[in-house]
């Protein structure tokens, strides 16, 4: 079963199962990519055609001038960025906390962290919905971040990172007289980077997916992210039933993300595998 | 442990002229409150604000179209137990999904990862083909699979009709719209299990084979013997995982179904959204809601048991 223990026979076999399983998971993906170059009339032909009879580009052209891909680009952008610059400071400080300080009720507080794990913000909208409305802040790229600012998840995997330094590093830079803050930012923070990409990749990644909750509370293309413009464009009399530019649409909106994914696909996984959880 | 105040004494003489060692050390003890503090108050607003409103929102009448709250009691809990069958319709059809979809893709995972748990050719190219769904965004999965599962010209009946099947209107149809839903999930999540399955795998240290192989055991045995168990807590925390998951999920069935045909397909979350934003009833929304962190919790609560109790290896 191990590692380099096995005969070439069951590696066939290995195959065998491997292969046909990849080409059914990764078929949706092909479909994708092909119809996105399709002409309209092959899309109904009886037979399947698994590649585009002459490649057609006018469809990415189509779709970006029906949906407003530009704004819908800005405001995704914007909120995952947005979002991770305000997460990394709020984890960042609370894991070290928890980490490397002992103080009254700090079982209890990181157990009222953890919770968050449990009932994530996306499935308490309800509320979540009537405190962003009497915030004001419906349609705004704000009220997409606002519930996910501070993250029980990235608090459980820096906190991992920071109790794993020697204790002797911050005994030795409090004699240099490099303390507190300082020392987190100056020692603790750089020695924690791998633990701080992982969460950044996690985070961008479930961010730049999310679907429900920036939907209920965005109204218009001002505040929109790019997963909201496919699902309306799909829903929408130009967009329903036109394969073709509904294809090309997802790629414009998944593409940034998915080429990223292949380019760095060992650090994408190895994250997601750290994490364990979704951001 | 280090006490920063009074090492800051003897090291950062600058901090002030007399050391105000009082001073210091009421900071230090500070200190990790306000580190915490930022995250507290965002937990604070849309965690735990928002769970306490929900729960107790869910003993009044109160419709957005109306304005007017009224305390019920329990009478919101009475009209979910004996008057709503349609939240009996849909835990059905949450449990029918939850049951459909975990088993297939976590034992789809497992087999894939047990397979790829070895050197092959190809192996990273294996993983990007099984992984890459995890990065889709359930928007761009609905649209190219309510293709797929078009009748007439989509890709599955092509297929399934080579083999013998007639047409199937598959999100169109009561009867097979929720089965839809579960293959988009197991095909979604299965390669994300795969992956962390296969890291538990991989921290399976070596020597326990070697023991099992010098037993004599067959690699069914050391399967059952010896992975299987000592994979039982990476298994363990990604069901509990997926049943957290089943229950919350909403942005398949809002793509895909929105519900129907006549709430075949509704599930919990959705009916949440539709109780609250099509009919405007934010106290019994707010009762669905308190039933979905029971089921949480409950789901929670096991699984720690269970770690607890079962998983005991050395």
């Amino acid at each position: 079963m191990r590692i380099g223990l096995q005969p070439k026979r069951t590696n066939i076999l290995v195959h065998l199962i491997l292969l046909p399983a990849a080409f059914a998971i990764a078929a949706p993906f092909f479909w994708i990519l092909t119809t996105a170059f399709k002409d309209r009339t092959e899309v109904f032909s009886a037979i399947p055609r698994w590649l585009p009879g002459h490649l057609v580009l006018s469809n990415f052209a189509e779709a970006w001038a029906m949906v407003p891909f530009g704004a819908y680009y800005w405001n995704t952008v914007v909120v995952c960025f947005g979002l991770l610059a305000v997460q990394l400071v709020t984890v960042t400080l609370a894991a070290y906390a928890f980490a490397r300080m002992k103080f009254r009720g700090n079982d209890t507080l990181f157990l009222m962290f953890l919770m968050q794990l449990m009932i994530a913000p996306q499935s308490i909208f309800v509320p979540n919905y009537l405190t962003i409305s009497s915030l004001g802040l419906l349609d705004t790229r704000l009220a997409i971040m606002a519930p996910y600012f501070a993250s029980a998840f990235g608090v459980f995997l820096m906190r991992q990172a920071f109790k794993s330094m020697p204790s002797e590093l911050e005994e030795a830079a409090l004699i240099d007289g490099c303390s507190g803050l300082q020392f987190l930012w100056r020692i603790a923070v750089p020695l924690a980077r791998p633990s701080m990409l992982a969460f950044s990749l996690v985070s961008i990644t479930h961010h730049w997916n999310e679907f429900f909750w920036p939907l209920l509370v965005t109204d218009t293309s001002r505040a929109r992210t790019l997963t909201i413009g496919i699902g309306l464009f799909a829903q929408s009399a130009e967009g329903g039933a036109e394969w073709t530019l509904l294809m090309a649409a997802t790629l414009i909106a998944v593409g940034p993300l998915i080429v990223l994914f292949l380019l760095f696909q060992r650090h994408f996984i190895n994250s997601f595998v750290q994490s364990g959880l979704k951001g | 442990m280090w006490n920063p105040g009074n090492l800051m004494c003897n090291a950062n003489p600058n901090r002030g002229t007399g050391c105000l060692r009082s001073r210091l050390r009421w900071l230090a003890a500070v200190r990790p409150y306000l580190y915490i503090l930022p995250s507290f108050m965002f937990l604070f607003v849309f965690t735990y604000y928002p769970i306490v409103r929900s729960l107790l929102l869910s003993l009044y009448e109160w419709n957005l179209s109306s304005q007017m709250r009224v305390f019920v009691g329990m009478d919101n809990y009475r009209r979910l137990l004996f008057d709503d069958p349609l939240f009996w319709q849909v835990m059905r059809n949450n449990a029918l999904y939850a049951i459909g979809t975990i088993p297939t893709s976590v034992a789809l995972g497992l087999l894939l990862a047990v397979l790829m748990d070895r050197e092959i050719a190809g192996r990273s190219v294996y993983r990007v083909a099984f992984f890459y769904p995890t990065m889709l965004p359930m928007a761009a999965a609905s649209m190219i699979w309510l293709w797929i599962f078009t009748p007439g010209y989509g890709l599955l009946n092509y297929y399934l009709g080579k083999v013998g099947f007639p047409d199937i209107e598959w999100v169109g149809s009561a009867k097979y719209a929720l089965l839809a839903l579960i293959i988009v999930a197991i095909w979604k999540y299965a390669g994300y299990y795969m992956v962390l399955l296969l890291a538990g795998l991989q921290g399976i240290p070596h020597d326990l084979y070697e023991a099992a192989r010098i037993e004599g055991a067959s690699s069914w045995q050391e399967f059952w013997y010896v992975t299987f168990p000592m994979l039982s807590p990476t298994t363990f925390f990604v069901l509990v995982m997926a049943v957290i998951n089943s229950f919350q999920s909403i942005d398949q069935v809002y793509l895909m179904t929105r519900g129907g045909p006549g709430n075949a397909t509704n599930m919990l979350a959705y009916y949440i959204y539709q109780t609250a934003f099509r009919f405007w009833d934010v106290g019994y929304a707010s009762t669905l809601t308190s039933v979905l962190f029971v089921i949480l919790l409950v789901t929670t609560a096991a699984f720690f048991r269970f770690l607890g109790r079962r998983i005991h290896y050395t």
